[in-house]
């Protein structure tokens, strides 16, 4: 350990920044790809977002267990995994929960969120720049209304950055990008800007041939869970470390294992899918606008005719009681008239309400009528309009065979959605009619506005006049629908089938694209025998991808897998860390990289330009030094090929016990640790800078690019 | 009849003004119900003074003559003679009392007169009158009547081309500098009277100046009016935003509407709101059956139908969405032109006025000619004639027209073209005035009709003639169309290169008034005339055509839909690198599709040129069935075009 003093003091690499105490020990940890931000995941279940210099931007938490995180790669959002399934997107600003969806069942174990870096790869063919049209044509989309009795500092909702955060859940600026999330029970789902599904996979239901004592044998995965998802940078592939049993006849694969799925379609639609997924996730947006608005109008009105009724119901008792031979409906026109009326009406309005209070109510009602208004002018109306807009596009495109039947638009189902789109215009425009004519003579029984808003009644519950209706049947001549039924129909009724049928159209892409995500390859890896299942959930790993320069013009990219070996008590590969590439051609290449003596790795991670980072526990205790973090450059190891076919074992990794490459420290820029260190190890690629935690609840933070001046002297 | 004149309180009746009522009835449209007897918007002042014109021609002749003859008085006291048959005067309820009576009339008088010229086809001699009305409302300081009259000269100045009015507007207006176009005059003045309008809260002028103004951003880039300095440099483009905002503001009446006269507001008046909306509808609301909600739910439409908003806010609100429909036609969404007309037709059809009814019938039964067929379209163009009988033929008539030239073109008769063409110039220049849209509408399809008779330098030089007046009268919109007729001249004819700067510049138009149909046809245009010059250029074009491709198919009709598909089509099959016989898929789809639209438009020159393609590359491609199948409808398309059976169409003899 001489070498190591002499080392610390002739130069110091990698700089410490700072060494800070935190709050509660980090479980999950990642920098944002832009900016200087650190978003970490304590054991308890809270999201802290730290600035390069520690200072604290936010702090929330979601109230369940996180399972996973990743920054979008614009770095203004964060999707987090919980434990239940969900996914949710965090505004990087203010944490505050921009969309939350349930695609998952189980717990979400890795999130991965790749955008279309692609372009650079062009193969000569022009690809025509699709405008959307519509912030050219409408003012910024309405929003959802507030409650009415929410506090604005109650919800978060309400300030004045909902604009900001709007822009950011809002699809039209952005790049292409999938984020791919993979679950506990080893189902993978995708989805573009991390809003629109796309696609679903089971990796149990892919058949993979796998050549085993020389002869290939079709198999599949059993009981697989999935450690790590990666996209790779051109979206072509995907590759999966899940560990399972490999169902082959007379053999126990239960192991690790390595799948590299087929997602070129991503890559080669993405022009296609991007302008869908725009779109539809806008019309989604809009579609939850309305659904608001229709709530929140439903809770207004009800509550002024709740009040209304709370103070004139007696009265129809009242006129039973004194034997009037009138209807309430009469009597309370008269009431209200002024009209002269019978001495127990009177002397109804006397006590119960006198003239201040029925003024009162009449203004209630009033008032809640002139909101919905607003409501009906200010939201609902423009979010149908755009709706109508946006689902007229999409049907554009869907007409174009040839580029959009492939990523399954179809033709008769949107465009039967834009027919529901049109009757709901109609129906927002009735529903402005009857409630402009009802606030002026709100009636004592009737009450239409409510029964336009109620969804739970049965079909045909509104009475449509011959005469309206001989006019929708003559304007089915004129290209009008031919669905006469849909003025029966309430508001909220005729939303609810809009919506399932905007669902049922962009179901098909999400069918059309899972089916065309394949498996390339599988491999199994090195067996797990006495660890338990979700024990081997835990390997750490890293994958990467790098650009290389293949030919004089085309790059490809060429993804580096790296995990720590496991300590397996029957292997003779202890203390080991493998380090695969597949290069372009589907060879397999791998080195098997030993630790010395006394050292442990605790995480490791890949930095950019194919080098490694190692954190290490150890060595020997006599040192002050509990730890360290060392860099290995990754493509200059001997990388020797894996055999694809006539394997002794099924175990690739086995193949390589001839050929460890025994790591000599020495030769390694290491950068001592005086606490002892846990995972996980957070590296920034394009700041230079990795977080380390250890076990006493610190966090230190050390630059790794000397060159990088710049940074340290930002803060 | 009994409810119309119980429905107006507030001025005696005498057996003349029931008669009149009686007479209005006859004349007002069959789906307005109670006809709104204070005018309360231009449009229904102009409609009314129209009605009341028919039928009291005497006193207007007399009156005309009068007021011809200098002699004011004498018109004067005609005019107000007529006035005390419209009997109200929603505008002048503010007239400050210690103007005299006269003087109060006379301004509302000139309005009217003015009103009266511009029906009667005289714009320049309603200009003039309307100017003076402007003079004598600022002299008297009449600010209601003001915004009417500076309202009806902002519909007499969009609604007819004036080349030149600095004559007129100059010498009263000193705030109109002279040297501004008459755009931007209008421009100004619609600002200034929704302003005013605004100052005096005259809710309906408010709305109706909004829509107005959509109406004008809908056509017109935005020009700085002192182009000059550092801010010269202002996009030169249209602003739909601002057409959208516009006509929201102007939807928004119907809610403004309830504020000014809603319960709270009214606050000593509690009950007259009340009582006021117990109309005959009613009646069958304040006793309704015992029986249950279902005998409720009968009562749903009735009494929407009664309900307290007045027809004329009505009628606005509708029209805005028909300016909304004629927006999203222009802007390129189809379904959202669809489905504002529809909309308009189902929600306002009893209470608008029957010549926005038979424009929203017009655009219904367009678009169903361009994106279904003809059949169709004839099938509903039969039930919209015998639904507009009498009063507004005129709005079904144009399209009737458009239908009937259309198909005669793509049939192939070519002397039934002609000759519905000079029905169309007859139309444009009727009794009312010349509408300038017909005009140009004629003289383009007489252009496209001596297009395909192959009379190349006919057609250019009425397109010629065309562009020189619509630049005249800056209808820029017109003029992107004009622009792409030439091109499209130039394309026929063979010759490549002079069409592509006329495509070009169709373009740049398009692109600056967002007219994204057109940019799209353009595009196609384009991709067209680089094709002509060779099949190197086949890229090139390909690529045009597919940038245009989300927008030609999606919003456009089957004629463009079917072109671009032919056009790609060509394209593939002379880009030498792609191989037909290989993958002829790709061709066969597009053509497919393109055979299909123009099958239902029989449309026999490019249906016979779609299968001769087709039967091309299925030989390519060694399918020699289909091959032959393709090749008998070919043959059948092409006789067909040679020997145009003479048409016996029923709707012909109609003319």
């Amino acid at each position: 350990m001489e070498t190591d003093e002499e080392d610390v003091s002739r130069v110091v690499p990698f700089q410490l920044q700072f060494d800070k105490p935190v709050a509660s020990q980090i479980k999950i940890a990642e920098w944002n790809p832009e900016k200087d931000l650190l978003a970490m995941v304590t054991e308890d279940s809270k999201i802290l977002l730290h600035r390069f210099n520690w200072q604290r931007l936010w702090t929330i938490s979601p109230g369940r267990c996180i399972t996973s995180l990743c920054w979008r790669p614009d770095g203004k959002a964060i999707a987090i995994g919980l434990q239940d399934g969900t996914i949710s997107l965090h505004d990087v600003e203010n944490g505050k929960l921009l969309r939350s969806m349930k695609s998952h069942t189980v717990a979400v174990v890795c999130l991965n969120w790749e955008d279309d870096a692609g372009e650079e790869v062009s193969d000569g063919n022009f690809v025509p720049k699709y405008e959307d049209r519509t912030s050219r044509f409408f003012p910024p989309a309405p929003r959802a209304p507030r409650m009415p009795g929410l506090v604005p500092g109650e919800t978060g909702f309400m300030d004045e950055s909902e604009n900001l955060s709007q822009e950011l859940s809002n699809s039209s600026h952005q790049r292409f990008n999938i984020l791919c999330s993979a679950d506990k029970d080893g189902i993978i789902s995708f989805s573009i800007f991390g809003i629109f599904p796309i696609g679903k996979i089971d990796i149990h239901d892919f058949s993979v041939c796998c050549p085993l004592a020389n002869q290939q044998v079709d198999c599949k995965l059993l009981n697989a869970s999935i450690c790590k998802v990666v996209l790779s940078k051109d979206l072509c592939h995907l590759t999966v470390l899940c560990s399972g049993e490999l169902q082959v006849p007379e053999h126990n694969l239960h192991g690790f294992h390595c799948l590299t799925l087929d997602t070129s379609i991503f890559y080669k639609r993405r022009n296609e899918l991007h302008q869908v997924a725009l779109q539809a996730s806008n019309i989604e947006d809009l579609a939850e606008v309305f659904r608001a608005s229709l709530s929140v109008m439903s809770k207004q009105w009800s509550d002024a005719m709740h009040t209304f009724h709370d103070k004139f119901d007696s009265l129809s008792s009242l006129i039973h009681d004194h034997g009037l031979d009138s209807t309430p409906q009469e009597e309370f026109l008269s009431l209200i008239g002024g009209a002269r009326t019978s001495p127990a009406v009177h002397q109804f309005l006397v006590n119960s309400l006198g003239e201040v209070g029925l003024k009162r109510i009449s203004k209630l009602v009033c008032g809640a009528g002139k909101e919905l208004e607003v409501i009906v002018l200010e939201h609902l109306q423009p979010a149908a309009e755009m709706i109508g807009f946006r689902i007229g596009e999409l049907r554009g495109l869907s007409k174009w065979r040839s580029r959009y039947q492939g990523i399954g638009l179809d033709e008769t189902l949107i465009s039967n959605a834009t027919e529901k789109a049109s009757m709901l215009l109609i129906q927002v425009q009735r529903f402005m009619r009857v409630l402009s004519s009802s606030v002026q003579q709100y009636l004592y029984d009737q009450d239409p506005v409510r029964r336009l808003l109620e969804s739970t009644e049965v079909d045909n519950s509104i009475e449509v006049d011959l005469e309206t209706m001989e006019r929708v049947q003559e304007l089915a001549h004129f290209g009008g629908f031919t669905d006469f039924d849909y003025l029966r129909r309430t508001l909220a009724k005729e939303f609810q089938q809009m919506e399932s049928c905007f669902k049922e159209a962009f179901q098909m892409p999400f069918i059309t694209i899972s089916k065309k995500i394949l498996c390339q390859n599988l491999l199994p890896l090195f067996p797990i025998e006495s660890i338990s299942k979700s024990a081997s959930c835990t390997v750490p790993t890293s994958i990467s991808y790098y650009k290389e320069e293949m030919h004089s013009k085309q790059h490809s990219f060429v993804d580096y897998i790296s995990f720590i070996l496991p300590d397996e008590p029957s292997s003779q590969l202890a203390n080991c860390i493998v380090v695969m590439r597949c290069l372009m051609n589907n060879d397999l290449e791998a080195v098997l990289l030993c630790l010395p003596d006394g050292y442990h790795c605790i995480d490791l991670s890949l930095y950019k330009e194919c080098q490694l980072v190692l954190l290490l526990n150890g060595p020997s205790s006599e040192n002050v030094e509990k730890a360290c973090m060392t860099i290995v450059q990754a493509d200059d190891l001997p990388f020797a090929s894996i055999p694809s076919s006539e394997a002794s074992s099924p175990w690739k990794l086995h193949e390589l016990q001839d050929s460890i490459v025994y790591l000599q420290m020495d030769s390694l820029k290491v950068r001592g640790i005086p606490h002892s260190v846990i995972a996980p190890l957070a590296v920034s690629a394009s700041r230079g800078v990795a977080c380390v935690f250890a076990t006493r609840k610190r966090a230190l933070v050390y630059i790794l690019d000397e060159d990088e001046d710049e940074i340290s002297d930002a803060d | 009849m009994a409810s119309i004149v119980k429905g107006q309180s507030g001025f005696a009746m005498t057996p003349h003004k029931v008669s009149i009522c009686i007479l209005l009835q006859v004349y007002a449209p069959s789906g307005q119900l109670s006809v709104p007897f204070p005018f309360d918007s231009i449009s229904q002042h102009n409609r009314l003074a129209l009605f009341l014109i028919a039928l009291t021609k005497v006193h207007f002749l007399r009156y005309l003559n009068s007021l011809y003859h200098d002699d004011y008085p004498a018109a004067l006291e005609n005019l107000n003679r007529y006035f005390d048959y419209s009997a109200g005067m929603e505008g002048s309820d503010f007239v400050p009392p210690l103007s005299c009576i006269n003087n109060g009339r006379y301004e509302i008088a000139l309005l009217t007169l003015g009103m009266t010229h511009f029906h009667f086809g005289h714009p320049k001699l309603a200009l003039k009158v309307l100017t003076e009305a402007v003079r004598v409302c600022q002299m008297h300081s009449d600010d209601t009547c003001l915004a009417y009259t500076l309202t009806a000269i902002c519909n007499l100045l969009s609604e007819v081309g004036i080349s030149n009015i600095t004559g007129i507007m100059g010498a009263s207006d000193s705030h109109v500098s002279t040297s501004l176009s008459v755009q931007q005059q209008l421009f100004v003045l619609l600002r200034r009277s929704l302003k005013r309008a605004d100052s005096l809260k005259l809710k309906r002028l408010v709305a109706s100046s909004h829509l107005a103004l959509a109406k004008f951003d809908l056509k017109h880039v935005q020009r700085p009016l002192l182009s000059f300095g550092p801010k010269a440099s202002v996009q030169l483009r249209t602003c739909p935003t601002n057409v959208c905002k516009k006509i929201r503001l102007s939807s928004q009446l119907i809610h403004q509407y309830d504020n000014e006269s809603s319960v709270v507001t009214v606050d000593g008046a509690l009950s007259t709101s009340w009582l006021k909306n117990q109309r005959k509808p009613t009646t069958t609301l304040v006793f309704p059956p015992e029986s249950g909600p279902e005998s409720n739910c009968d009562a749903f439409y009735s009494w929407l139908q009664s309900s307290s908003v007045p027809g004329s806010v009505l009628q606005l609100v509708g029209s805005s969405y028909l300016v909304s429909a004629t927006s999203w036609e222009l802007y390129g969404s189809a379904s959202l032109a669809q489905s504002n007309a529809l909309l308009f037709a189902n929600c306002y059809a009893d209470s608008s006025s029957s010549a926005d009814l038979a424009l929203a019938y017009g655009k219904l039964i367009q678009h169903l000619a361009v994106y279904k067929g003809y059949k169709e379209a004839f099938v509903a163009l039969k039930i919209a004639e015998a639904k507009f009988l009498s009063v507004s033929k005129s709005g079904i008539l144009p399209v009737k027209l458009q239908l009937l030239h259309e198909r005669a073109l793509h049939r192939g008769h070519l002397k039934l073209a002609q000759q519905i063409c000079d029905e169309l110039g007859v139309l444009a220049s009727s009794v009312t005035g010349v509408d300038m849209e017909i005009k140009t509408e004629a003289s383009l399809r007489q252009a496209r009709t001596l297009l395909a008779a192959n009379q190349f330098s006919e057609a250019a030089s009425v397109a010629h003639s065309l562009f020189c007046k619509c630049y005249k009268f800056n209808m820029h919109v017109e003029n992107a169309t004009v622009l792409l007729l030439i091109a499209e001249i130039h394309k026929r004819s063979g010759n490549g290169v002079l069409g592509i700067p006329y495509a070009l510049a169709s373009l740049s138009f398009c692109e600056s008034f967002n007219l994204y149909l057109l940019r799209g046809a353009a595009t196609l245009t384009l991709a067209e005339l680089w094709l002509l010059l060779g099949p190197r250029h086949a890229k090139r074009a390909l690529n045009l055509i597919h940038s245009a491709f989300p927008i030609i198919l999606g919003q456009g009709g089957l004629e463009l839909q079917s072109r671009a598909h032919i056009a790609e089509a060509k394209c593939y099959l002379s880009d030498s690198s792609i191989s037909v016989s290989e993958d002829p898929d790709i061709v066969l789809d597009s053509l497919r599709q393109a055979c299909e639209g123009l099958e239902a438009l029989e449309y026999h020159e490019m249906a016979a040129e779609a299968y001769y393609l087709m039967a091309i590359v299925l030989d390519k491609a060694g399918q020699m069935e289909q091959r032959e199948e393709a090749a008998a409808r070919f043959k059948q398309h092409i006789t067909a075009l040679e020997n145009p059976i003479k048409p016996e169409d029923p709707l012909v003899n109609l003319l």
